[in-house]
């Protein structure tokens, strides 16, 4: 049941990370507002969910439906994707700053609704927690990030590392992580020889822990990402670019999330090119006759991986 | 008293600003000094005024040697016309500090055997404390030297620089009479691959003597770019210790943040002894340095952050928008922002919010130059640190006595509170501290009066 599926070990994780934040980072994190953005997600996960089935149910012939009362905990935690869900209002939590309810609501519902209106054969394309982010600073007045509150301390990159390592070794996206900060690393550390800046410069920027979590947690997410290996490479490497270029030639202190956003719709014209099986979270990604409901709402579940 | 500050650099390319000041608290760029002046950075105070991507810069100069020593080389991000160039009022600085700085306030304890006053006395009737004060062109050619520009304002000779590579850059210098801290050259050399301009400037001996002055007054500079950081690693080439910066951030919209390092609060809202009263800035010294070391030497602290429109309690009045204007605000003359009287008596400055920033810094912790950003974040936060005067009146109630034995535990509080902000000796802290008069009877007597 429980820490059956990688994403409950993303939930410990983020959850951790957010108690940390609070305890030893000094952050004006404020509670409610955490509150406000986990009750959004869930309640538009779960009205969304609700939507789309009834859509579909109209279409199909809607005969058979006897096994459904599955009335347990994890049946309606897997039929809603309260998991993915979740993942996404802790990333928000994490990540987004804001100074109102509405801010927040705004972050949380469109971070969700992205995954059912962005989606291109049935795979979305916006990482949630990112699209909710950059919905709020676009939209809003009063949402900022602060991607310097993490300090650069090395026991957190440890931290990040470990957590993202355990996930990613289970996911199997370690090469996303890896080629992003790889192609980001590189350029900084041209730039930095380039410039004569000595490489205190360099590592104090590469340990930046917003950096890290982003790396390790929000680009990684294997439903919104290309499913090939080369086009995830190539994917990731472009963010990497583009997050050097915006940073350094724009000055955008934000700029791995606007990157990200960016190059999301990428994906699908990587897919095209390369094609793989499509990642999914449940053990029996093929789908017969029988299971094809239970398999519906898994997919919708999948949806959301990291949303941080 | 001190020696000098500097400041600050902003927008869209860049801004790096280089100072050195010989002592007392601050942040910045270096000065160069054209005789072996001794000069160590030691308190710098930068005001910035920034909205989108346009910024009014002003450095504070608390040049403590011979004005005609002081020398100031400071990366900027455009070539700057001499119409972007001001010499500020030295007022605004400290009016700017009083208004955001770190502040005691008393309270003072009603009779407790009078509840009706016992009671007001929990609404906020704070008596204000004082707070803490707190060659030729063909030459230049083949150095790879470029003098964009070249003015006078005010007491100040100023000199933009634009220079292909550093060793060039300092061989100009050199011949022009400044002379460079060692180590200088290497640091100079990412400013300029990064395409930044050079504000040099020195003291006009006989305009200063004309002014009458006797002091150096800040110099302002106005640009436009997206660049909005501080290059803190010149200030540092001949710094002995570590250094003091203290920035204020003047936005129309909330709370400015450094966004490659951690922001944290400066403790704040303790109770403490009553004696701190007396020696104020002996314990904010050691209680910031305290926290300094507890962070690991690697935050900025935030002081204070405050709609300028008001305070509470305000350890100076809030600037007027005279006053903001010459502290570089410019976006309140926009019609738009004026043309709400009845606000002003309420908020005669709003869109105005005001953020100090305190950092100390070392080459070891602060690789990099500071960057900032302006937030949305509207929270009110300042340093403010509370004494609460026991009431000293005779008590004969039963309420009085429990009030008189609860003194006590309050003392050893405090005493505990401030051993823990500033490091002091508890021991020490107790021995200043009045014995509570516990007037507590012997328990027998509760029996045998």
């Amino acid at each position: 049941m429980l820490l059956k599926d990688v994403r409950d070990y993303q939930i410990l994780f983020l959850s951790l990370f957010l108690f940390l934040g609070i305890w030893t980072r000094d952050w004006t994190l404020r509670p409610d507002l955490i509150l406000v953005v986990m009750i959004t997600c869930l309640v538009t996960q779960s009205l969304a969910v609700s939507i789309k089935q009834n859509l579909f149910n109209l279409l199909p012939v809607q005969d058979n439906c006897p096994n459904e009362i599955d009335s347990g905990l994890t049946n309606v935690l897997a039929k809603l994707s309260l998991r993915s869900a979740l993942i996404t209002a802790l990333g928000l939590s994490l990540l987004l700053r804001a100074d109102s309810y509405s801010t927040m609501i705004l972050a949380g519902s469109f971070a969700i609704i992205s995954k059912f209106i962005f989606n291109f054969r049935n795979k979305h394309f916006f990482n949630p927690a990112n699209f909710g982010i950059i919905a709020a600073l676009i939209l809003t007045k009063d949402a900022w990030v602060s991607p310097g509150q993490w300090g650069d301390e090395w026991w957190y990159a440890l931290l990040f590392a470990g957590t993202g390592g355990t996930i990613l070794k289970r996911v199997g996206r370690w090469d996303t992580t890896a080629a992003f900060l790889g192609s980001y690393a590189f350029l900084e550390a041209i730039r930095n020889i380039w410039l004569g800046w000595t490489w205190d410069v360099f590592l104090h920027r590469l340990m930046s822990g917003s950096l890290l979590l982003f790396a390790l947690f929000m680009i990684t997410d294997p439903r919104s990402i290309p499913n090939a290996r080369i086009g995830r490479l190539v994917w990731a490497v472009s963010i990497g670019c583009l997050t050097f270029l915006l940073r350094n030639q724009f000055f955008v202190s934000t700029a791995v999330f606007w990157a990200l956003f960016a190059l999301a719709p990428l994906t699908i014209f990587l897919d095209f090119i390369w094609t793989a099986p499509r990642f999914s979270w449940g053990e029996n990604p093929s789908p017969t006759f029988s299971n094809l409901v239970i398999n519906k709402s898994e997919e919708i579940e999948s949806e959301t991986y990291l949303q941080a | 008293m001190k020696l000098f500050r500097i400041g600050k650099t902003l927008v869209i390319t860049l801004l790096a600003v280089i100072c050195f000041a010989p002592t007392a608290w601050g942040f910045c760029g270096f000065y160069v000094a054209k005789a072996d002046t001794k000069l160590y950075n030691k308190a710098s105070q930068v005001v910035i005024a920034r909205d989108r991507d346009r910024t009014i810069l002003t450095m504070a100069n608390d040049y403590q040697g011979d004005v005609k020593d002081f020398a100031l080389v400071v990366p900027v991000p455009t070539v700057l016309q001499k119409e972007q160039v001001h010499v500020g009022d030295p007022k605004i600085i400290e009016r700017l500090d009083a208004f955001s700085a770190p502040r005691l306030v008393e309270y003072f304890d009603e009779d407790p055997c009078n509840p009706v006053m016992y009671e007001r006395l929990a609404a906020p009737a704070a008596a204000p404390a004082s707070g803490a004060a707190r060659a030729s062109r063909d030459e230049d050619n083949s150095l790879g030297v470029t003098v964009e520009a070249r003015f006078n304002v005010g007491e100040y000779d100023i000199v933009i620089l634009s220079a292909k590579e550093s060793n060039g850059l300092e061989t100009w210098l050199n011949r022009n009479g400044y002379k460079i801290p060692q180590g200088a050259k290497q640091l100079l050399q990412p400013y300029i691959r990064q395409n930044m301009k050079f504000f040099v400037a020195k003291v006009n001996l006989k305009e200063f003597q004309n002014s009458g002055s006797q002091f150096l007054r800040p110099l302002q500079m106005a640009y436009e770019s997206p660049k909005f950081m501080l290059p803190i690693r010149l200030g540092m080439i001949n710094a002995t210790t570590e250094q003091d910066l203290i920035v204020y951030v003047l936005s129309p919209k909330g709370q400015a943040e450094v966004t490659n390092y951690r922001t944290v609060k400066v403790p704040s809202d303790a109770e403490i002894p009553v004696f701190v009263k007396n020696e104020f800035s002996d314990f904010y010294k050691s209680m910031f340095q305290t926290s300094y070391t507890r962070e690991d030497k690697k935050v900025a602290f935030l002081e204070y952050a405050w709609d300028m429109g008001s305070c509470d309690p305000c350890s100076a009045e809030p600037l007027n928008r005279e006053e903001l204007r010459k502290a570089g605000v410019f976006w309140l003359d926009s019609g738009s922002h004026e043309s709400a009287p009845f606000r002003r008596s309420i908020a005669p400055s709003n869109d105005v919010f005001i953020t100090r920033l305190h950092v100390r810094y070392t080459r070891d912790k602060f690789p990099e130059d500071l960057v900032f950003q302006e937030t949305s974040n509207n929270q009110n936060f300042q340093g403010r640190y509370v004494l609460r005067h026991p009431f000293t009146g005779d008590v004969k109630c039963q309420a009085g006595q429990q009030y008189k034995k609860s003194l006590t535990r309050r003392f050893e509080q405090e005493a505990q509170t401030l051993a823990k902000l500033t490091g002091w000796n508890i021991q020490d802290i107790r021995k200043k501290m009045p014995v509570a008069q516990s007037n507590s009877r012997p328990w027998w007597q509760n029996i045998f009066p």
